[in-house]
């Protein structure tokens, strides 16, 4: 047999390793699964903007990073956050808006952030994290050890002027970046065809001089592949790239979203066909790496850690007033 | 001299995604944006509208090339372009619309069907295109079986076929696949084919999908292995060229104990591979893989695991799909003056 190169890392994950990636996909999915739940009985301020459906790209993509790589995330950010090892417990209070939670409770959904992981931050402007990782890229790239910076936007903020111009902004000072477009196929609630001039997103990375790939945001394998191979070129300063991962949300754009835009039996036709846990244990099980016992028993693991976290954050205080105006600075 | 059919149509079968694949990062394979496909399609049909082609049925799509091109004739619509028209089929997005599209212009009678796509695509077409002749215009990434030609001079060619002008014993040619049977421990059979190569590795998973390394390979099937090409085929063909017309395929076992070769086995990818052994492989001989479980690819594309549950076999097929030979229509054309006017 010839020497084994880089090609196809996934396939050769560990029993151990491939556990470790299904319970971060099945803690983002229960994590949002629950906030569905719990945001329905009025029990959560503020917006919340679902991760379900699309873990197999937070976790393919982020499990090539360390501390040391930042990360700019989006409106929908919790599963970007549980990916990069941000506590689930604090999350969970930040979304509930009391003490101990990622920000001390004053964010909430949308401004996740954990530095110490290199969690730069949920964010509701759209196509804000770009121009932010720009930043932080060029810092990595001064300090010189290989670390990056990769910035999640949807295909709908891909539009956005700033995201457009950190493209441009990258692609000049050469900086260690992955420009992750997750395309859902929708805009809120605009489809992609009714707003996007050319609906293929690396037809924009070329025209900046980048290099651009598209893969099935569903296949855990195909991300983990792709994106390592999109790290490794700018670990070793070969320079921005884009990956468009295509997938599936389960839910609507917000809480409370009707979805009047889906087609008859949409969500329905995703969760049986486009399921990334579901077509992950498949692939693991009947290649005989793992069995349905082990899965079963992380299910069990993550069912109980987010129960754990509902009943804290339930149970924690409210911020004082007194707090009110700290934190409103900070040096890094 | 072949009767046209009243009015000669072609069926275009355009990937709107090819080339867009882990490709483009480990070898600086190139892309293609949608605007220049739909520039070639433009091309394409100004030359059928020259030959007197009236009407080009497409498949659909969703991945914006459908919108983009009728944006464009929207513009052109002073040109003299065939009428445009779109199968009444849905839209999946995966390759079953190939498969659909194909079998629709087959049934419905089309002259040629166009394709535009890699080695992978035109497989799609070839397995639901029956006797209809395939037009293969590459827009892929390591394609061994469609040419890069420009469209303007295949659309010549294709429509003076097309419209009767050149005989099919002048214009076509037979080409080879390889026949792929995949059967479960029930008994129930599955039917696959590849164009080119059918790889087998011994990956676990399929991941991203194209076979860009070598490190995994234990098997490779050609069909066809031309030295020129680049991808699998490049690996059989730097051994023991066979050519696309001629008899017969090839079948390498990788492996220490035969030789080592160095390949382009991606656009921008040179390795080197430890070869065993080679030897000819003949039309209807059945070839089981060496391992019991891996994954098989086929035309470059990682497509299946298979474990110990599931029987592969794989054989050379002659003679099954035709296509159309463009050097030998254009020099049919030159010889029988057929688009010479005046003295």
């Amino acid at each position: 047999m010839n020497t084994r190169e880089d090609s196809n890392p996934g396939s050769l994950l560990s029993a151990k390793q491939l556990l470790n990636v299904y319970r971060r996909m099945r803690t983002i999915r229960h994590f949002e699964e629950r906030l569905h739940v719990d945001f329905s009985r009025g029990d959560i301020p503020g917006f919340v903007h679902l991760y379900a459906g699309e873990e197999a790209t937070a976790v393919g993509i982020i499990s090539h990073l360390g501390d040391g790589d930042r990360i700019a995330s989006t409106h929908r950010g919790h599963g970007h956050c549980i990916a990069k090892g941000v506590d689930v417990i604090a999350m969970m209070k930040e979304i509930y808006g009391k003490t101990g939670g990622a920000c001390n409770g004053k964010g909430g959904s949308m401004h996740i952030a954990d530095l110490s992981k290199g969690m730069m931050g949920a964010n509701g402007i759209l196509g804000a994290g770009a121009p932010l990782i720009c930043g932080a890229a060029l810092a990595a790239k001064f300090r010189g050890k290989g670390e990056i910076g990769i910035t999640f936007a949807g295909d709908g903020a891909a539009n956005q002027g700033t995201f457009l111009e950190s493209l441009n902004l990258a692609a000049v000072w050469s900086l260690p970046v992955v420009f992750v477009i997750e395309n859902n196929g929708y805009a809120e609630a605009t489809s992609r065809s009714y707003a996007t001039a050319v609906d293929s997103y690396v037809d924009r990375a070329a025209g900046f001089g980048l290099p651009g790939v598209t893969v099935d945001g569903t296949d855990f394998f195909a991300v983990y592949e792709t994106a390592g191979e999109l790290i490794r070129r700018a670990r070793e300063g070969g320079g921005p790239s884009l990956l468009e991962c295509k997938m599936v949300r389960f839910y609507g754009h917000f809480e409370g979203d009707a979805q009047t835009y889906r087609g008859h039996d949409e969500l329905e036709d995703i969760r049986a066909n486009q399921d990334c846990l579901k077509l992950f244990r498949a692939q693991v099980e009947q290649s005989g790496m793992v069995d349905s016992a082990a899965f079963d028993e992380v299910d069990r693991e993550v069912a109980a850690l987010i129960e754990q976290a509902v009943q804290e954050a339930k149970a924690a205080p409210e911020p004082n007033a007194a707090d009110l105006l700290s934190d409103v600075y900070i040096s890094y | 001299m072949r009767e046209p059919a009243t009015q000669p149509w072609i069926g275009i079968i355009a990937n709107p995604v090819s080339a867009r694949d882990i490709r483009r990062v480990v070898g600086n394979a190139g892309a293609l944006p949608l605007a220049e496909r739909v520039n070639l399609l433009l091309r394409l049909m100004a030359a059928l509208a020259a030959c007197g082609i009236t009407e080009v049925r497409m498949m659909p799509d969703r991945e914006g090339l459908r919108a983009l091109l009728l944006r464009e004739l929207s513009a052109h619509s002073g040109q003299r372009l065939p009428q445009l028209c779109w199968l009444p089929m849905a839209v999946s997005a995966t390759v079953q619309d190939s498969f659909h599209a194909a079998q629709q212009m087959q049934e419905a009678g089309a002259a040629a069907i166009v394709v535009l796509g890699g080695d992978g695509t035109h497989r799609a077409v070839a397995r639901h295109c029956g006797a209809v002749p395939i037009v293969g215009l590459s827009t892929g990434t390591n394609n061994a079986w469609p040419e890069l030609r420009e469209p303007t001079i295949l659309g010549l060619a294709l429509g003076l076929y097309a419209s009767g002008k050149i005989p099919d014993e002048q214009a076509l040619v037979w080409n080879k696949w390889l026949d792929i049977t995949f059967t479960d421990a029930d008994g129930v059979h599955r039917q696959d084919i590849a164009l080119v190569d059918a790889a087998i590795t011994d990956e676990r998973f399929i991941g991203a999908r194209s076979l860009w390394s070598g490190g995994a390979l234990s098997q490779l099937f050609l069909s066809f292995a031309e030295p020129q090409a680049v991808g699998m085929s490049a690996i059989g063909g730097l051994l023991q060229p066979i050519g696309r017309r001629e008899a017969g395929g090839l079948q390498l076992t990788f492996g220490p104990g035969g030789c080592q070769l160095q390949a382009p086995l991606a656009p921008g990818v040179i390795g080197d591979v430890a070869i065993a052994r080679w030897q000819r492989i003949e039309h209807g001989q059945q070839h089981r893989p060496l391992l019991r479980q891996g994954v098989i690819a086929i035309d470059g594309e990682r497509e299946l695991t298979f474990g110990p549950q599931l029987s592969v076999t794989i054989a050379l097929r002659e003679r099954a799909f035709r296509s159309l030979d463009i050097t030998a229509c254009l020099h049919y054309a030159a010889a029988a003056q057929l688009l010479r006017h005046g003295a």
